[in-house]
């Protein structure tokens, strides 16, 4: 296990440490195993890491990445709960049929439909705005899935003794249901996050103001750059994966409560 | 008029072409504890939410103080229900749990403080107040969700057969906490339950359900001692009524094994008109000892114990006789021991005669 962990790990590690290095001793290190093993602390240690963060808006960029998740996340979880509530516990007419048709939507890939959105978000005069990146990412059919699964699960006496207890429906959903399946707001929060975070093609279709973009663009723009040294490029892959691996540390464990709680193998 | 009247209440899920609840008509007074009892799919606990509007009522008028609440939401009829799975909010602790209805209500903070702390005080919960459900056992939970059903102070409590999932010794303990609190809180309460020990032990009245009708309805000792059917009468008491098929010929019960016993005197005319009859006798009324079989000599009857039961402050006895399997009743001083013979008499007087067609009691 510790093995197969190292294999996964060791990328990671030649990333860190030479994110910390010049061009030069990069290259020079390549072929050793000093490519893994960081230099010394001295003047130049954060010199990749403070020349991304002066020299361009990558900062910037990765705030407004957080931003777009932490909206993206709060809408998501309230409405795809709230679609995966009324599919589990209301009976409404064809509520089977609409969640097959939920199921066959989680089968189409976002590349196929993402011209649509943008004629549409374009049509709406959202291009370059917060609202037309977000709006068209909410609603997420396999998160309504996972959602519905977890509270086909909730047994339906408490609903009826918070019905004695005075409390309508949304308040039901706010104060009992979200904190009863925190396993799955977790999961889905997890999930909607890295797709924000890794997203690149949406992005970069709806924005062309630099002071919008992701961190994924902005990334793009450093690599991409010819003055830009390979050190510099490791230190921006750096930030970007801190808040990742942050994530996954946290939240690995409501992660797998939440997917098999769901009955699900995906995800 | 009553505090909670049905009036020919039905109940009839979509797709079903039979009544889960029919005709069910009964009237309620204040501050009375009344249990619905019957065996699982008799409709007791569709009554019961029918009564908290968790169940639309099919056809028919219910009224709780007066009012008609047939399309009331439930938070608007004045009850409070103890469900038979706690339903305690497991995300909340206990006094939150108590607490969450009194704040929807908007009741003022200080007068929730009080009311939680006297719920608390009572139910002996102070020391588990910051627990969650999960940390709290089988009574403590129970505790937790009659503290949160009597903390309202609503006019009625359901109880949805609150102690079937408690140990039968915490099931006892229990049952006399409930039965103080309904005597100190004096609220009106509707107790399902498929076990007659609680409705026998807690109810003012109980009423006995069936197939979605109601059987019989009366105090506990009216039900035991006057069963209006075989099926009251099987259903109330423990060990169950022992029942024969038997012949009636010359003034004589015959039993199927041949076995001959005479019919009681007072009852001889009107039973010698059947050819067969249902009798029924609760094993306490078979007797062994000296004095009754000396009065109902001619009656007495042989037959070799199979089996014992040793209850501790009672016995039962089990031997084949009238063609099935009989159970008695004995004090512990009236042990026997499997393999012997025993002489018994039936007391006349507490025998029941079932139509066998019909299965009701033929009246005295």
């Amino acid at each position: 296990m510790i093995a197969a962990s190292l294999l996964f790990l060791f990328p990671v590690i030649w990333m860190l440490a030479n994110s910390f290095k010049g061009d030069a001793a990069i290259t020079a290190d390549m072929n050793s195993l000093r490519a893994f093993i960081p230099p010394a602390l001295g003047g130049s240690f954060l010199n990749n890491y403070v020349s991304v963060i002066t020299s361009t808006g990558f900062v910037r960029y990765m705030l407004n990445t957080l931003l777009y998740a932490f909206t993206l996340i709060i809408l998501g979880v309230i409405v795809n709960g709230l679609a995966g509530y009324a599919l589990a516990k209301i009976n409404f007419p064809f509520r089977e049929r609409w969640l097959l048709i939920i199921m066959l939507l989680m089968i189409v890939p976002m590349e196929t439909i993402i011209t649509i959105h943008f004629l549409i978000i374009a049509k709406a005069g959202l291009l370059n705005t917060v609202i037309g990146y977000v709006l068209p990412m909410i609603v997420n059919p396999f998160n309504i899935f996972l959602f519905r699964q977890v509270f086909l699960g909730l047994p339906d006496d408490i609903y009826e003794a918070a019905q004695l207890d005075h409390c309508g429906p949304v308040k039901y959903f706010f104060t009992m249901v979200l904190p009863m399946s925190k396993s799955v707001v977790a999961t889905v929060s997890v999930f909607t996050f890295l797709g924000v975070w890794n997203d690149y093609l949406w992005p970069s279709l709806v924005f062309t103001s630099s002071n919008l973009l992701t961190a994924q663009i902005g990334l793009n723009a450093i690599t991409s750059n010819e003055n830009t040294t390979m050190g510099q490029t490791l230190a921006a892959i750096t930030m970007i994966t801190i808040p990742v691996i942050l994530i996954y540390s946290f939240f690995s464990k409501q992660i797998v409560e939440g997917v098999i709680s769901t009955g699900s193998k995906e995800g | 008029m009553s505090f909670i009247e049905f009036k020919n209440i039905c109940k009839k899920y979509a797709g079903t072409n039979k009544n889960a609840v029919t005709d069910f008509t009964l009237n309620i007074e204040e501050k009375e504890f009344v249990a619905f009892v019957g065996p699982s799919g008799c409709g007791k606990s569709t009554t019961l939410r029918m009564i908290a509007g968790f169940e639309e009522i099919t056809d028919g008028e219910l009224f709780i103080d007066g009012k008609r609440v047939n399309e009331i939401a439930p938070k608007d009829r004045g009850i409070s229900m103890v469900f038979q799975n706690y339903a305690l909010y497991p995300h909340m602790t206990v006094e939150k749990n108590i607490s969450y209805g009194l704040k929807n209500m908007k009741v003022p903070e200080k007068e929730i403080k009080e009311k939680v702390d006297w719920v608390i005080k009572i139910l002996g919960l102070e020391e588990y107040r910051e627990r969650k459900p999960k940390n709290l056992s089988g009574g403590q939970r129970q505790r937790v969700a009659l503290g949160r059903a009597i903390v309202k102070n609503q006019k009625v409590f359901l109880m949805d057969e609150p102690l079937s999932n408690l140990d039968a010794k915490l099931r006892v303990s229990m049952r006399n906490e409930i039965s103080k609190l309904h005597r100190n809180l004096g609220s009106t309460t509707i107790y399902v339950t498929h076990d007659q020990i609680e409705a026998m032990t807690m109810a003012d009245r109980i009423v006995i359900m069936k197939d979605g009708l109601i059987q019989q309805v009366g105090k506990p000792m009216e039900l035991y001692d006057h069963p209006v059917n075989k099926f009251v009468a099987g259903f109330i008491g423990s060990p169950q009524m022992n029942f024969y098929e038997v012949k009636i010929q010359n003034g004589k019960i015959i039993f199927a094994d041949g076995n001959e016993m005479s019919l009681p005197e007072s009852r001889r005319e009107k039973l010698s008109k059947y050819d067969k009859l249902i009798l029924g006798i609760r094993g306490e009324d078979i007797k062994f000892d000296s004095v009754n079989l000396d009065l109902y000599k001619k009656d007495k009857q042989k037959a070799i114990i199979d089996n014992t039961e040793i209850m501790g402050n009672e016995n039962n006895l089990y031997f084949a006789f009238g063609g099935g399997e009989t159970i008695a009743r004995v004090s512990k001083y009236e042990m026997s021991r499997v393999g012997d013979p025993v002489d018994f008499v039936f007391v006349p007087g507490k025998i029941h005669f079932f139509d066998p067609e019909t299965e009701n009691i033929i009246e005295e």
